[in-house]
């Protein structure tokens, strides 16, 4: 009994002292709170949909962020990872019976296997060539569908594919969770060591090399992380969608991927899905002027984009908190002094 | 009898690759090196370049449709347009931001769809098409070959070759090329980078405008049909070597005659021809990272 | 404090949430709503869309639907399911439909691929759904097979694509003959099939090497271009050069366009038959310039052409309010006024399960065709169109000189003892290059 008061204190301790003080990590909680909390709000099916689609896709520009915002290997063809989950989750589902659970991470492995396929030749790719070459693998790959159309169903798909949970309630809450969980993950990993020196190649690959750091393992492991977990969206958009077609594998799919990274600001993982949360809901839901929606999306990216060239969140971020010259712990802006050491904000 | 037969066919397959990788060839040697001049002097990897090259197509098609006027002038209105616009917008959405790369970069895209999105909203998605400067095909070895072929073929090599008389030749030429190989050299010595950047844009927007114009009466319009150039020509540009002019150039002419070759030699495979293409610039790129006539430039910080 | 000023996030986030807690309006409870989903930008949706509206103020104008006892008015609810550029959007839309709209019917669709996710969630939601534009095999399959889930599903046009590819080889058997009768060939005629690479016309290129011979046909080739070439004179000039009589196409997007123009401009003395989608659109003319002369395909309506007595009301009554000769995609009209209105009048309720359970035994009259749903070998209910003499069997059409006339059937002959002539069909016309090819 003691024991849990203990950690109930140790838990407002926290919060008031970690979390509260800075906004950000309020709006993070808050943002928890919203995708979980969702369905209390409302269980009108299609709002459910798109949420749930938001958070595929959330996870997806995330995995994209990870790759090519921390180690700069900018991949204009990410839509490959994604196609290559959705179209493996549906035949391992369709032919060999076995459940999403299973079929999703056996779809994400494939994924692995493509990240090493695009990831080996890049190595020797450097910045825009890079960028242009992913691009065509992709294609490549929509090519190999349409030549093998028995095997993928052609133009017209897998169909037919295992849906991912009984209700449309449950399906929201396995993929947000899954989403919240995968995040945080990936946002660990970019904070962890291996984050690190994925923002290092970034920044200086020779220097990092010079430090004695294998960084063809490391630019390997990103390709394979960021395949991973983008297959993973991948079939879960297949199971979702119960169709797997080759729209799962269009360029413009690989570019929405890279404008709501940037968009949301490169870098970060929080940028991308807060981008995608931001911006999917809202062109869907000016569906009443359906003529016009793109084009307000585009321009609200450009707009965005002469303001804010940074990213939205990470000029947000920047409004909202001050690092301290000192110490360069976090502060909130309004502070003016530093909340550890108490040296002066300017 | 049956020898010369095959002979004659054979002859006819050869031309029909000749005639249809030249005139390929030429299209993406237009876009690539206006592209490769974008990206060497003003640093933009421009993805809406092709865009533009279908908004010129549009103009054609309208002024023609709408006003009735004939090929030639509608041709040099499309260019014009597409000039100015492309300078407008460099003007209020690029330049600002010139110095976030990766700003810039979904910069463009973003206005790749408003051209998409506008031409919808004017045109529907329906497939429209523009008549033929000249009508009428001649034969040649067997094989019929259009003059609206020819044409085009003849534009293109006639403007490239003005293009590389001014990049040589001129003093402003001069001026872009240096800008290209080294910015900060160039405005050490003395030329203004930011006018000539822009200056840049207007001829390679040009140029974009200038290959939708000439090419469009042998193609569907539709507003989605920038996208698949533009992947053409992202790869000739990468083939031949980013900010390489010769390297583009070369690697127009590759990708357009393996294109002609997929499609005539393979007939079941037509639809192969673009992966086929694709694959082979990333062979080449395994072999030679930097393209074929690139340089290999220290990453810029 | 200044980062609340420059807060964008907040007014957008609050804008969003008034978005989606905006009211699901009350609908009216004496009225039938219908959605109406497609390619609203396309051609193909504006059909749907099209025929929907006639057909439903037909009804009103009469009074509206008799449910029973009480009169209910129909109220059409479009929606624009984007699907040629994003198959999320035209789930989106549809379940917006369903739960936002609350729609009792829905009709149209036409992009296979969305129409599979659209039948998924039409079905789980018990919502009849009539498809107006997609003839995959596949969707009237999984009636048969998951009856109980699917069994919402009716297909309104066009007839699968097994029916489809039967037709069109009766078109080249038709054009077959003229070419025989009027150019005095002997010998079997020579056939170049061109198909798109597309998994659809994957199936027909062993039907068709199989089938051709038995027609007293020679295949001297196959071609198979992108569905979204712009240059096929590559393909027109093997397609020459192997003495091709008749060009038997299977075309569903955009390559249809540059082939007529160009196997046109190029003169190849070859008739072109067969299935070319775009060619049956009002604006094919204009997007070859002209050159689309003597194209046969496949189509549904031609103005000169009577199926049966409805027919041509129909086709006037479209002709008059929209200017152009209706395409398949207003198959959403008979799919509201007979296959769904009718049923309703005939049994007074708007229960699903019961109005499954009696369409699918109805055989009744569309301006196009007859309507029978067929079963499978099995003996299982598919909702999918009987093809045949008597049932669905469409019409050919050509061009000829800027009309789109009606040339199919004509003392069409599918089985022995049994001929087939609409009223109206005009005779095929050949290409004059082609006569003068042949004459000399």
């Amino acid at each position: 009994m003691k024991l849990i008061l203990f950690y109930l204190r140790k838990l407002f301790a926290v919060l008031k002292n970690e979390v509260l003080v800075l906004p950000s990590r309020v709006a993070v909680i808050i943002f928890f709170l919203f995708i979980l909390l969702l369905p209390l709000f409302t269980d009108d099916l299609y709002v459910l949909r798109v949420f749930t689609l938001a958070s595929i896709f959330a996870i997806f520009a995330a995995s994209w962020d990870l790759l090519s915002g921390f180690t700069g290997q900018l991949n204009f063809g990410h839509a490959l990872f994604f196609g290559v989950g959705a179209y493996s989750a549906a035949l391992i589902n369709l032919h060999w019976q076995l459940a999403p659970w299973l079929s999703i991470p056996l779809g994400a492995l494939i994924g692995v296997a493509a990240g090493l396929i695009v990831g080996i030749p890049a190595l020797r790719l450097k910045g825009t060539y890079l960028a242009l070459t992913t691009l065509a693998f992709p294609i490549i790959v929509t090519g190999l569908v349409f030549t093998f159309p028995d095997f993928t169903g052609g133009e017209l798909g897998i169909s037919g594919i295992q849906k991912l949970a009984p209700t449309r309630i449950h399906e929201y809450y396995i993929i947000s969770i899954l989403m919240l969980g995968l995040c945080t993950i990936m946002w660990k990993i970019t904070d962890s060591n291996t984050g690190i020196i994925f923002h290092a190649i970034r920044e200086d690959e020779i220097a990092v090399r010079a430090s004695g750091v294998n960084t063809t393992r490391y630019k390997l492991l990103a390709f394979c992380l960021s395949g991973f977990f983008a297959g993973i969206a991948g079939g879960l958009y297949a199971h979702f969608m119960r169709i797997a077609g080759p729209s799962v594998l269009e360029i413009s799919l690989s570019f929405m991927v890279v404008i709501w990274a940037m968009f949301g600001g490169a870098a970060t993982i929080y940028g991308p899905i807060g981008a995608v949360f931001f911006l999917y809901p809202l062109v869907e839901f000016m569906h009443v002027i359906q003529d016009y929606r793109t084009l307000m999306f585009a321009f609200v990216v450009l707009l965005v984009l002469l303001f804010m060239p940074d990213g939205l969140f990470r000029w947000l971020r920047e409004k909202i908190e001050t690092e301290c010259p000192r110490c360069k712990v976090r502060n909130i802006a309004t502070r003016d002094t530093c909340r550890i050491c108490t040296a002066p904000l300017n | 009898m049956s020898i010369k037969n095959r002979e004659v066919i054979i002859m006819s397959i050869i031309l029909d690759i000749i005639v249809m990788g030249l005139i390929k060839g030429s299209i993406y040697a237009l876009l690539a090196i206006s592209f490769s001049l974008i990206f060497g002097v003003a640093r933009i990897v421009n993805i809406a370049h092709t865009a533009f090259y279908m908004v010129a197509a549009y103009c054609i098609y309208t002024v023609t449709n709408y006003m009735g006027w004939s090929a030639v002038p509608a041709m040099f209105v499309a260019v014009i347009l597409s000039v100015i616009l492309g300078m407008v917008i460099y003007k209020v959405f690029l330049n600002p931001i010139r110095e976030h790369e990766g700003a810039v970069l979904i910069a463009t895209m973003a206005i790749a769809m408003v051209f998409q999105e506008v031409m919808t909203l004017f045109f529907s998605g329906s497939f429209l098409s523009v008549p033929n400067l000249i009508d009428g095909y001649f034969i040649i070895f067997g094989v019929k070959v259009f003059y609206q072929q020819l044409l085009t073929l003849c534009a293109a090599a006639l403007v490239m070759v003005i293009l590389m008389i001014f990049l040589f030749k001129t003093k402003l030429g001069l001026a872009l090329r240096s800008t290209a190989q080294d910015r900060e050299v160039a405005n050490l010595m003395g030329i203004n980078e930011s006018k000539v950047a822009m200056i840049t844009m207007g001829i390679a927007i040009g140029l974009a405008g200038f290959a939708g114009a000439i090419v469009v009466p042998l193609e569907i319009l539709e507003p989605h049909m920038w996208a698949t150039p533009l992947v053409m020509m992202m790869a000739v540009v990468v083939l031949g070597g980013l900010g390489s002019l010769k390297g583009s150039f070369v690697g127009a002419y590759i990708m357009g005659f393996t294109e002609a070759m997929v499609v005539f030699l393979s007939p079941q495979g037509a639809f192969l021809k673009i992966s086929v293409a694709l694959l082979i610039m990333i062979i080449v790129l395994l072999i030679r990272p930097e393209g074929l006539f690139g340089v290999y430039f220290e990453e810029e910080r | 404090m200044k980062w609340l000023k420059s807060n964008v996030f907040v007014p957008v986030l609050a804008f969003v949430f008034v978005m989606f807690f905006w009211a699901t309006a009350f609908a009216a409870s004496d009225e039938i709503r219908i959605g109406v989903i497609g390619p609203m930008k396309f051609i193909q949706g504006k059909s749907q869309w099209n025929g929907a509206v006639m057909a439903a103020e037909e009804i009103n104008a009469k009074g509206g639907v008799k449910v029973g006892s009480k009169m209910m008015k129909i109220k059409l609810i479009q929606a624009d399911s984007n699907e040629f550029l994003s198959i999320t959007d035209a789930t989106n839309a549809m379940e917006r439909l369903i739960t936002r709209d609350k729609v009792h019917f829905v009709v149209g669709g036409f992009r296979t691929e969305a129409v599979f996710a659209m039948q998924d969630i039409a079905c789980q939601n018990k919502v009849i759904f009539i498809g107006c534009g997609a003839a995959s095999d596949e969707l009237c399959n999984r009636v048969a097979k998951y009856y109980d889930q699917y069994k919402y599903f009716f297909r309104g046009t066009p007839f699968n694509s097994t029916a489809l590819v039967k037709a069109a080889f009766s078109h080249v058997g038709s054009t077959a003959e003229v070419l025989r009768n009027e150019l005095g060939i002997t010998g079997p005629i020579k056939v170049a099939f061109v198909a798109e690479k597309a998994q659809w016309a994957d199936a027909m290129v062993p039907a068709v090497q199989a089938t051709l011979p038995k027609m007293g046909m020679e295949l001297v080739g196959v071609w198979r271009p992108s569905p979204v070439a712009t240059d096929v004179s590559a393909e027109l000039s093997a397609i020459q050069r192997s003495g091709a009589q008749i060009i038997f196409t299977f075309f569903s997007s955009s390559v249809g366009i540059p082939f007529a123009r160009q196997a046109n401009e190029l003169k190849i003395p070859a008739m072109q038959v067969g299935i070319n989608v775009e060619a049956q659109k009002a604006e094919f003319w204009q997007a070859t310039r002209g050159q689309g002369n003597y194209v046969i395909t496949s189509s549904t309506y031609a103005r000169n052409v009577e199926c049966n007595e409805l027919t041509k009301p129909f086709v006037e009554a479209y002709i008059k309010r929209f200017g152009e000769v209706p395409t398949y995609t207003t198959g959403t009209y008979e799919s509201i006024k007979m296959s769904l209105v009718d049923t309703i009048e005939m049994i007074g309720t708007l229960d699903p399960d019961k109005i499954v359970a009696t369409l699918e035994n109805r055989v009744y009259k569309t301006p196009p065709s007859t309507i029978m749903y067929v079963k499978d070998n099995l003996g299982r209910h598919t909702h999918d169109l009987k093809f045949g003499p008597g049932y669905a069997t469409g019409i050919a059409s050509q061009w000829q000189d800027g009309e789109f006339v009606g040339v199919w059937p004509n003392k069409w002959k599918p089985a022995p003892g049994v001929e087939v002539t609409f009223k109206g069909v005009k005779p095929i016309k050949i290409p004059p290059w082609m006569i003068k090819a042949y004459k000399k």
